[in-house]
């Protein structure tokens, strides 16, 4: 009788042993084989037996199924071969050989080498927006979302600009005498550049260096810093104090 | 426009084909990378229909009454537009030809694209995990952040980057181009500056070099094209798990005016104010 031996990397994780009954492979702990990675299906692939052959049939997943490095969608599995599933493998062995490799044994060398699999896989659709739901509740609860409807304003409180406040609806808006700048600066010693500050995709604001390094709340900056309401900003001789209005 | 730059892609050490590709538009200053992914031929076809198509599409959208697709983004220039305009076809090229075929079920492909505009500006279009790097005084920065799995986990505070370096889902993506009829592409932009260097590579550098390595080769190397060949051979002497390209990028303005040479003394006067 053969068996289906579970893989991550080295260590044994499961055997299941294939007979008459159909063995499910993926993410659903319903499956005889789960396996718990977002790069699996839910229902992944089986194996089954036809006519005294073992099959193994992919049910349209995502990311794949692989034997012995090829893309398959409904294959003969025979003992020897390598299933890949993510990063997971499945070895189809005979039930002897199995004997002596306990679950989480070490014995790697004792199975047949399979090619490293690290392939860049996506996440499918479904898993995708439950996990963007998930995380985007709990950026919502953090301090670092500004909330949909407030504008980012920059009010100078010291120093020669242009204007007396700007509002950040550029991804970038740079500070200097440029004629790149938003806040324009003044005076003939202004740098054409002094910082830049970008607005990112979920909409926070980041300060990043330029032809200067400026201070936030007092401190000068090593890499771009995320800014929160009330944020003053010190770069070119100017004090910008940065707010989220509504 | 004065952009040195230099490129390279390798299969690395493990690997049997190379699914990443890279495109250079030297009279756009446009320059394009793309990560396929799908096994067999199909993430070589991904990669490069996308880096093509992103090139293609670009050069087209000079004619301002070629019409771009999709939503117009707000606050960025047009030139950042027409990248995202150009990416977006990327995804449908890749998407329709994904579904040509059973055997191209799962093709896709990551994408990310610089363009230096000439006033001192460029556009940083991304999706999936293809990085675009800035080194500026000797400051490494990243400019573009993985849609990735782990990387959605850091940005929102539930995993440290440690953890995340560590995971065993570090190839799990939560955008490429090819897997809906439609993708989201993130679009920045950056000042650029005199003597910035730029690198854009795919996840077999990073996942191989430290920033401290990417660093030193950055700064050591004659050249552009010196510096993208010693990043692949390193990546391949620490293990070449997978493919990997870099494409490296300076802007070092030439010929100086006694103008400027002046505007220069200035800034130099300037120093510690």
């Amino acid at each position: 009788m053969s068996k289906l031996v579970l893989k991550f990397e080295n260590s044994v994780l499961k055997e299941v042993a294939v007979g008459a009954r159909e063995v499910s492979i993926g993410r659903s702990p319903e499956n005889g084989i789960v396996i718990d990675n977002p790069a699996v299906s839910n229902y992944h692939a089986r194996v089954f037996s036809e006519e005294g052959r073992m099959m193994l049939e992919d049910f349209g997943s995502l990311n794949g199924t692989f034997v012995n490095g090829q893309r398959v969608k409904m294959v003969t599995l025979k003992p020897g071969d390598s299933v890949g599933i993510g990063k997971h493998t499945i070895v189809v062995t005979e039930s002897q050989e199995v004997r002596g490799t306990a679950p989480g044994g070490s014995t790697g060398n004792a199975w047949p080498t399979v090619p490293k699999i690290n392939e860049t896989v996506m996440l499918d659709t479904k898993e995708r927006r439950e996990f963007m739901q998930k995380v985007a509740a709990v950026g919502e609860s953090s301090q670092v979302s500004p909330g949909r409807m407030k504008v980012a304003t920059l009010v100078v409180r010291r120093g020669r600009t242009d204007r007396g406040e700007y509002n950040l609806n550029d991804k970038l808006t740079v500070i200097g005498k440029s004629s790149l700048a938003t806040v324009k600066l003044k005076g003939w010693f202004a740098p054409k550049v002094a910082a830049q500050i970008n607005r990112r995709e979920d909409n926070s604001y980041y300060i990043g260096s330029a032809d200067k390094v400026p201070n936030v709340n007092g401190k000068p900056i090593d890499r771009p810093t995320i800014l929160t309401s009330g944020d003053l900003i010190e770069v070119a001789g100017i004090e910008l104090e940065f707010l989220y209005r509504d | 426009m004065d952009i040195e730059f230099g490129a390279r892609t390798d299969v690395g050490r493990v690997r049997e084909n190379n699914e990443d590709s890279f495109a250079l538009a030297a009279d756009l200053n446009l320059f394009v990378l793309s990560d396929g992914m799908g096994g067999l031929a199909s993430g070589e076809q991904a990669s490069r229909m996308t880096t093509e198509t992103v090139v293609a599409r670009c050069r087209e959208t000079a004619d301002p009454t070629v019409a771009l697709i999709g939503e117009k983004l707000p606050g960025v220039s047009n030139v950042s537009n027409r990248l995202a305009s150009a990416i977006r076809w990327a995804n449908r090229e890749v998407y329709q030809a994904a579904r040509q075929s059973a055997t191209r079920q799962g093709m896709g492909a990551t994408v990310v694209a610089l363009w230096f505009t000439d006033e001192g500006r460029m556009s940083v279009a991304h999706v999936g995990d293809s990085r675009a790097y800035r080194l500026r005084g000797g400051e490494l920065t990243q400019l573009t952040e993985d849609h990735s799995f782990v990387a959605e986990q850091v940005r929102r505070g539930m995993m440290t980057k440690r953890e995340a370096g560590e995971s065993t889902m570090g190839n799990v993506l939560l955008r490429a181009l090819g897997i809906e009829p439609e993708v989201q592409v993130e679009v920045n932009e950056e000042l650029l500056m005199e003597g910035d260097t730029l690198l854009l590579c795919s996840d077999g550098l990073f996942r191989e070099l430290t920033d401290a390595q990417i660093v030193s080769v950055l700064e050591e190397a004659e050249d552009p094209q010196e510096a993208a060949d010693t990043l692949v051979e390193l990546a391949n002497q620490a293990g070449g798990g997978d493919n990997v390209t870099t494409l490296v990028m300076k802007y070092a303005p030439k010929a100086v005016g006694a103008l400027g040479r002046i505007g220069r003394w200035f800034k130099g006067s300037e120093h510690g104010s």
